[in-house]
C-alpha cells in the first residue's frame, strides 16, 4: 500500500540523516586533528629553521629527482563511495633501478676532460673525436648510475647529513598528515554519497506523497487511508 | 574467449564480424572484468599546491615525484606566481590518472574556487588544507558546503 510505501521511506530517510550526520561529525573531528598536526610541523619546522639557518630548509634543498616514498590505493566501491589508503611501497632493488633509467644528459662541456698525453697515433687518426667523448663519458656514467640508484632516499638527507631533532619531528607529523588526508578523502566522498542518497530519498518520499493525495482525491483509497494519507501531507 | 562466452554467441557471422570489430573485447570478455568488480587503484600519487612551508613538509613526508620523464607532483606557490599558472597545474592534475589525492591551501583553493567547484568526481580527491597565514574554514570548503547545502527549505516541509 502507498501509506506503507511512505513510511517506509520515512524511516529510511530517517536513517540515512543520522549516518550522514554521523559522518559529518566524524569528517569536523578528522579535519581538527589534521590541521592541528599541520601546525606542529610547521612549528617544529621553523625550530629547524632557526637552528640551521633561514635558506638551510627552503625550496633550495631539494633534490632533483625524487621518487615517491608513500603513495594511495584508491578503491571504488559497489555503492559509489571511493576508499583511499596509503600504501609505502619498499625500494625497488639496484638492477631494476638501472634498467629504469635513461641515459642523462650530462651538464658541462666534455672536451674540458683529461686527455690521454701519451695515446698512440694509430688510435688517434682512427677514432673520431666523438668516440672519443663517448669513451671519456662511458667511465663517467657509471658513478652517476649508481647515485641515481638513491633515488628513494629519505628527504631527511636534502637537508645535510646531521639535521637537528625538530626536523625529524616535522617529517613525523607530516607523515601522519598524510595517513589522515586519507582518511579524509574517504569520509568525504562517504559524505558526498550520503548527500546524494539523501536527495534522491526525498525525492521518492514525495512522489510516493503526491501519488497517494492524488489517488485519495480521486476517490480510490478507503476513508481510513486517506485521513492517514492527508496527515502525511 | 571462454567457453562460457563461446555459448552466448550463435552461428551466425555477423556476431563473429561485431565481436572482432569490439575494441574492448580484451577487457569485457577478461575473466577480471565484471560489472561490480573492485576498480582497484594502485600506486596513485598524492599531489600538493601549496606555498613554501606547505609543500616542505608534505616532500619531507616523502609524497614527491621528480624527475626528467615526468612532471612533478607539487607546486609550489610564491607571491609572483599567477592565478592562471595555479589554475593549470590543477587542472593537469586532474587529467592525470596516476594522482589519487590533491592537498592545496584554502587560500589558494580560494583563488581557483570556481576550477574546485566544477570538479565533481570522486578521483582524485580535493582536500582543502591550511596555510601558515590563513587558517582552516569550514565555510570555505567545496566538499562541505556542498554536504551542508542539501538542506533548504523545501526540504523540511
Amino acid at each position: 500500500m502507498d501509506v506503507s510505501e511512505v513510511e517506509e521511506s520515512s524511516l529510511q530517510l530517517d536513517e540515512k540523516l543520522m549516518r550522514f550526520m554521523d559522518q559529518l561529525e566524524l569528517l569536523e573531528e578528522k579535519r581538527a586533528t589534521l590541521n592541528s598536526l599541520i601546525e606542529q610541523g610547521w612549528f617544529s619546522m621553523s625550530k629547524a629553521r632557526y637552528s640551521m639557518g633561514n635558506k638551510q630548509v627552503s625550496v633550495l634543498q631539494y633534490a632533483s629527482e625524487m621518487e615517491p616514498l608513500v603513495c594511495v590505493n584508491a578503491r571504488m566501491q559497489d555503492n559509489g563511495e571511493v576508499q583511499f589508503s596509503t600504501e609505502r611501497p619498499t625500494q625497488k632493488p639496484s638492477k631494476e633501478s638501472a634498467k629504469d633509467l635513461r641515459p642523462i644528459d650530462d651538464i658541462g662541456p666534455q672536451e674540458e676532460g683529461v686527455r690521454r698525453r701519451n695515446k698512440p697515433k694509430k688510435e688517434k687518426t682512427e677514432k673520431d673525436p666523438r668516440e672519443d667523448a663517448s669513451s671519456k663519458k662511458a667511465p663517467e656514467v657509471k658513478p652517476v648510475r649508481k647515485r641515481e640508484h638513491n633515488l628513494q632516499q629519505d628527504p631527511l638527507k636534502w637537508f645535510g647529513i646531521l639535521v637537528p631533532q625538530s626536523l625529524k619531528q616535522a617529517q613525523l607529523s607530516f607523515k601522519q598528515v598524510i595517513e589522515l588526508s586519507a582518511e579524509i578523502a574517504t569520509l568525504q566522498t562517504a559524505v558526498l554519497n550520503a548527500r546524494q542518497e539523501l536527495k534522491d530519498g526525498l525525492k521518492n518520499k514525495h512522489a510516493a506523497e503526491e501519488r497517494l493525495s492524488s489517488s485519495a482525491r480521486q476517490g480510490t483509497v478507503p476513508s481510513k487511508l486517506r485521513v492517514c494519507a492527508i496527515a502525511h501531507c | 574467449m571462454t567457453p562460457a562466452v563461446c555459448s552466448s554467441f550463435s552461428s551466425s557471422p555477423a556476431d563473429w564480424t561485431a565481436y572482432r570489430a569490439d575494441p574492448l573485447r580484451s577487457v569485457r570478455f577478461s575473466p577480471l572484468h565484471h560489472r561490480d568488480s573492485v576498480m582497484a587503484g594502485r600506486g596513485k600519487l598524492i599531489a600538493v599546491i601549496g606555498d613554501e612551508d606547505t609543500c616542505t613538509g608534505f616532500l619531507l613526508g616523502g609524497i614527491g615525484e621528480l624527475n626528467k620523464n615526468r612532471k612533478p607532483n607539487f607546486l609550489v606557490v610564491e607571491k609572483d606566481t599567477s592565478i592562471t599558472e595555479i589554475e593549470e597545474t590543477f587542472k593537469s592534475f586532474l587529467a592525470r590518472n596516476d594522482i589519487g589525492i590533491i592537498l592545496i591551501n584554502q587560500f589558494i583553493a580560494e583563488m581557483i574556487r570556481h576550477a574546485i567547484d566544477a570538479h565533481m568526481q570522486s578521483i582524485p580527491a580535493v582536500l582543502e588544507i591550511p596555510s601558515k597565514e590563513h587558517p582552516y574554514d569550514a565555510s570555505k570548503d567545496s566538499i562541505l558546503r556542498r554536504a551542508k547545502g542539501m538542506f533548504s527549505a523545501e526540504d523540511f516541509r
